[in-house]
């Protein structure tokens, strides 16, 4: 039964990606996106990874969801009109190779993919015990790791977040009339 | 216990449909767009791995630096696609050839 | 100032002969076209008076003889000087005087040329060597301005040279010239071998060098220096040749008739003072130099020449052509003087020629002028120059007239004219000569006495035809006028009309002993004075003249018609010019010509044909290796530049400025880059 659940978002995330990738119209695709990335925090709980799922929630669809319709609404409506005019029009040669490319990649993952062990892959049956629980508080595990072991990662992160911050404030900060 | 195949399979198919976004899309949002369908694609690989390794919980915490880094990145990337159209009045990435005017 | 100082005279007589020079140069590099009169004749007129002044301070004085090193060769100094002794000032006068009036009757005669400034410029150089030849001391001088005498020639002969037969006249006159200068080179060269020097004041002054030298045993000896005597006889027959060039003597004679192409004035002042009388000046200076021999030759040569002209001028008729072969004549009677030794004489018979010659051309020169005007109107083309086409001119031109009759006395050698004093001073001194030598050398002096007939004869003949007799230019153009010649015209006819008397030359208008001139120069070989033919033949010869005048008056201005036929041998002899042009083209020219066409054919089909060939092989390389070049060379680089445009091409259709592009073949690498090393590996 969890399978079966697991399978619907899976098809979920592949379907709204998909849908947000072909639809005309940014506002569609931007809330298409947001159900893909709704259905992936899903696979993530299946993953036993529910403080992740979490933080994909609200980063995304809380941060970069708002960021993006904001982005939206701050561009002309009429450039985006054309634009999505002239994409409707233009299915050529780059839409073709594009395709092709992808589905080469596809392909070469996939086979990649279906070459590995069917069920767990080698090295990581080397201690079943290790691996995590249904049970286990993943909160509590991740608050030790990143207090003892990942710290250093941690704290970059946290001063590349700041760095982020500020250089997106100044980047679009209003440029005085010279 | 859901196979680790099947995740891949589905980051896999992720990652396929946001390159064929990031390579046909005239409209940088959903060029960024495109660009966070890969992101989302590998951080569903980490996740995946990740439960296989308890004791350090290094592939969800990497997932959680990716989640970050990619927020960050989208708030920087929309900051620069907002300064792009007010100095060019577009946001289609071919119009878009000089650094500055 | 004194001028009697021998520095003062040579550099007044330097200043006479450069004055010309001056103006030579002034105007032919300065003058704009038709200008130059002006100048030309103030420098002539100043060299006239400077002239007069060395003339009369110098004559039958002793000699003055200036000279400054010209160059050094080795030990052996050149030196070039003015030597003045009466030879030299009188002909210094003589040539200045005559061209001073040929200038001045230029004005009116050149008037309107269009290469006039040219014309000035060269009479200025004609004047300017002759000048300095007859006042330069030594023999190397001499020729040069010998030279520059032919050469100036040359110009003002073909000063109409848009003419062919102005342009082929002044050649043959350079031309012939040349064999002359041949032979004064050849003199040249012996005399400085025997002597070293061209010194002419050592070489001819008291005690002189070759007065000094004497022939021994068939040797020339000299004292330092001795060669075969035959080389003196050689050394004078080579400055004869010369002479003989230059003063159209027999049988170098051909040029002077055509250099009649030349301007009448011009050719006046050839016949009369310059060129000509070059060639007898020279004998005149070297006389010392010539051994019987060649003064046998040279008596031959003239008395020859005298009779060839005079029988060819009988049936000329051309007014210019009649003149010029008078000249020959009277030439030939100089020659013959010289060649008795009575060298005076000959310089005595160039002056008194010098002033009737020059007025009989200038006489010509406007009835020419005249009669070129009429043919102008002419409803038909005549020549103008010819006699047959003139006649009666006598009242129309009544100065010129007057001045022709005066001068074609003077030539035929009636008493109380210049002429006949020169003339019997020729003819009496050479049957004095024969008298000495015996019975074959009379023929000499008899020759010449024809000659002097012949004289009268064709004299009056052209005289009576062009001013007596009937107008025949009527009928050809009978609206034309005929004027008297204009002022710049008439008064030099005038001045030379009494010049042409005796009364400037001797007291005595009977008696040529009693000039002045001739007792300017020493009788160098003393002749016994035989009184009886000092009265019979001037007698003889005025006697017949006058007889021979009366028939050609009869002949051609009352009847206006000839009992002679243009037909005979004799007429055509004459007329033909005794054959020696003829001659000449069919013995010389022709071979020359042959000769050159064998040459050239030579030269085209062997020598040009190698250097075809040559250039023949020479193109087939350079095509050769143009097509390689084209080809393999070029081929090689287009190549490489269409193989790199190519890839640039290709390139730069990758480069299309698109991010999405750009990406999408950097995935494309990857993704092939991926299934290649997969599947190789997988294999």
């Amino acid at each position: 039964m969890t399978e079966l659940v697991f399978y619907i978002f899976a098809f979920l995330v592949l379907l709204s990606a998909l849908l947000a990738v072909t639809v005309s119209g940014l506002v569609r695709s931007i809330f298409l996106f947001f159900a893909t990335l709704f259905s992936a925090a899903g696979l993530y709980v299946f993953a036993l990874a529910d403080f992740i799922a979490i933080t994909q929630v609200i980063v995304y669809v809380g941060g970069v969801l708002v960021l993006m319709l904001f982005a939206f609404m701050l561009s002309d409506k009429d450039v985006l009109n054309t634009l999505q005019k002239m994409q409707q029009k233009v299915f050529g040669m780059q839409h073709i190779a594009a395709l092709l490319v992808a589905v080469a990649f596809l392909v070469v993952l996939v086979t990649v993919i279906t070459k590995t062990d069917a069920e767990i892959p080698g090295w990581m049956q080397v201690s079943p015990e290790k691996f995590v629980q249904p049970e286990d508080n993943t909160a509590n595990l991740i608050g030790v790791q990143v207090m003892t072991r990942y710290l250093l990662p941690f704290e970059l992160v946290s001063v590349f977040l700041m760095m982020a911050l500020v250089g997106a404030a100044h980047i679009a900060r209003k440029e005085p009339r010279s | 216990m859901i196979p680790f195949t099947h995740f891949m399979l589905v980051g896999a198919i992720l990652f396929c449909i946001g390159l064929y976004a990031v390579l046909t899309k005239r409209n940088a949002i959903q060029i960024l767009i495109g660009i966070e369908f890969m992101i989302n694609a590998a951080i569903i690989n980490f996740v995946a791995a990740g439960q296989y390794d308890k004791d350090r919980m290094g592939g969800q915490l990497f997932a959680l630096f990716a989640i970050v880094m990619a927020a960050a990145a989208v708030a920087v990337a929309l900051a620069i696609i907002l300064k792009v159209y007010q100095h060019y009045k577009t946001i289609d990435p071919d119009k878009i050839d000089q650094l500055r005017n | 100032m004194t001028l009697d100082t021998p520095v003062v005279l040579t550099d007044l007589a330097i200043a006479a002969a450069i004055l010309p020079l001056l103006s030579f140069l002034v105007t032919g590099l300065f003058a704009k076209p038709g200008k130059g009169a002006f100048l030309a004749i103030l420098t002539i007129a100043i060299s006239f008076i400077l002239s007069a002044i060395v003339f009369s301070q110098t004559w039958n004085r002793l000699d003055i003889h200036q000279q400054y090193v010209w160059f050094t060769i080795g030990n052996t100094s050149f030196y070039a000087g003015i030597l003045l002794n009466n030879l030299g000032s009188l002909m210094l006068l003589l040539v200045s005087g005559i061209a001073l009036l040929v200038h001045i009757y230029s004005t009116a005669y050149m008037k309107g040329d269009a290469y006039l400034h040219r014309y000035w410029a060269h009479l200025s150089l004609f004047c300017f060597s002759m000048l300095s030849m007859v006042i330069a001391d030594n023999l190397l001088l001499i020729y040069i301005f010998w030279e520059l005498v032919g050469f100036s020639s040359y110009l003002l002969i073909g000063f109409w040279f848009t003419r062919d037969a102005a342009v082929q006249a002044n050649k043959k006159a350079f031309i012939v010239n040349r064999i002359g200068d041949l032979g004064i080179l050849s003199g040249l060269m012996i005399v400085f071998t025997q002597f070293g020097t061209f010194d002419l004041q050592q070489l001819l002054g008291e005690n002189g060098l070759i007065i000094n030298a004497f022939v021994q045993n068939g040797e020339w000896i000299n004292g330092v220096h001795t060669m075969p005597a035959v080389w003196l006889t050689v050394a004078g027959l080579g400055f004869v040749l010369g002479a003989i060039a230059k003063s159209a003597q027999f049988p170098l004679h051909v040029w002077l008739p055509d250099a009649m192409e030349g301007p009448t004035a011009v050719s006046s002042l050839i016949h009369a003072a310059t060129m000509v009388a070059a060639g007898i000046f020279l004998l005149a200076r070297l006389f010392p130099l010539f051994n019987d021999t060649v003064l046998l030759v040279i008596a031959i040569t003239g008395t020859l020449t005298a009779l060839m002209a005079a029988t060819i001028a009988l049936v000329q008729n051309d007014i210019k052509k009649v003149l010029a072969y008078s000249t020959i004549s009277q030439l030939g009677f100089m020659m013959l003087a010289i060649g008795i030794g009575q060298y005076s004489a000959a310089i005595f018979h160039l002056t008194t020629h010098a002033f009737f010659k020059c007025l009989l051309f200038l006489s010509a020169g406007a009835v020419i002028h005249e009669m070129h005007h009429v043919k102008q109107v002419a409803p038909v083309d005549f020549d103008h120059q010819d006699i047959r086409n003139m006649g009666g001119l006598r009242k129309h031109m009544p100065v010129t007239f007057i001045a022709m009759l005066v001068a074609s006395l003077a030539l035929i050698g009636i008493p109380l004219t210049s002429g006949y004093l020169s003339k019997d001073a020729i003819l009496i001194s050479s049957f004095e000569w024969a008298a000495l030598r015996g019975s074959w050398s009379k023929i000499i002096p008899v020759t010449a006495l024809i000659t002097s007939w012949l004289t009268a004869f064709y004299t009056a003949r052209l005289f009576f035809k062009v001013f007596l007799g009937k107008n025949r230019w009527r009928i050809l153009s009978p609206e034309g006028h005929i004027h008297e010649a204009p002022p710049a015209m008439r008064y030099p006819l005038v001045i030379l009309a009494l010049c042409s008397t005796f009364l400037i030359f001797s007291v005595n208008p009977l008696l040529y002993e009693d000039a002045w001139l001739l007792r300017g120069f020493p009788a160098v070989e003393s002749l016994e004075r035989i009184n009886i033919i000092h009265t019979v033949i001037p007698a003889l010869v005025n006697l017949l003249a006058i007889l021979i005048i009366y028939f050609a008056w009869q002949q051609y201005a009352r009847r206006d018609k000839t009992i002679f036929t243009n037909r005979g041998f004799f007429y055509d002899f004459a007329f033909n010019k005794w054959y020696i042009d003829n001659l000449y083209q069919a013995a010389i020219i022709k071979r020359v010509l042959n000769l050159a066409a064998f040459v050239r054919g030579f030269d085209r089909v062997i020598v040009d044909g190698m250097v075809h060939l040559l250039a023949k092989v020479g193109q087939a390389l350079a095509t050769l290796s143009a097509w390689l070049d084209t080809y393999i060379v070029d081929g090689l680089v287009n190549g490489v530049g269409i193989l790199s445009k190519s890839i640039g091409n290709f390139a730069r259709n990758m480069q299309t400025g698109k991010l999405q592009h750009y990406l999408l073949i950097t995935l494309f690498i990857v993704i092939t880059f991926f299934i290649v090393t997969y599947f190789s590996l997988a294999i």
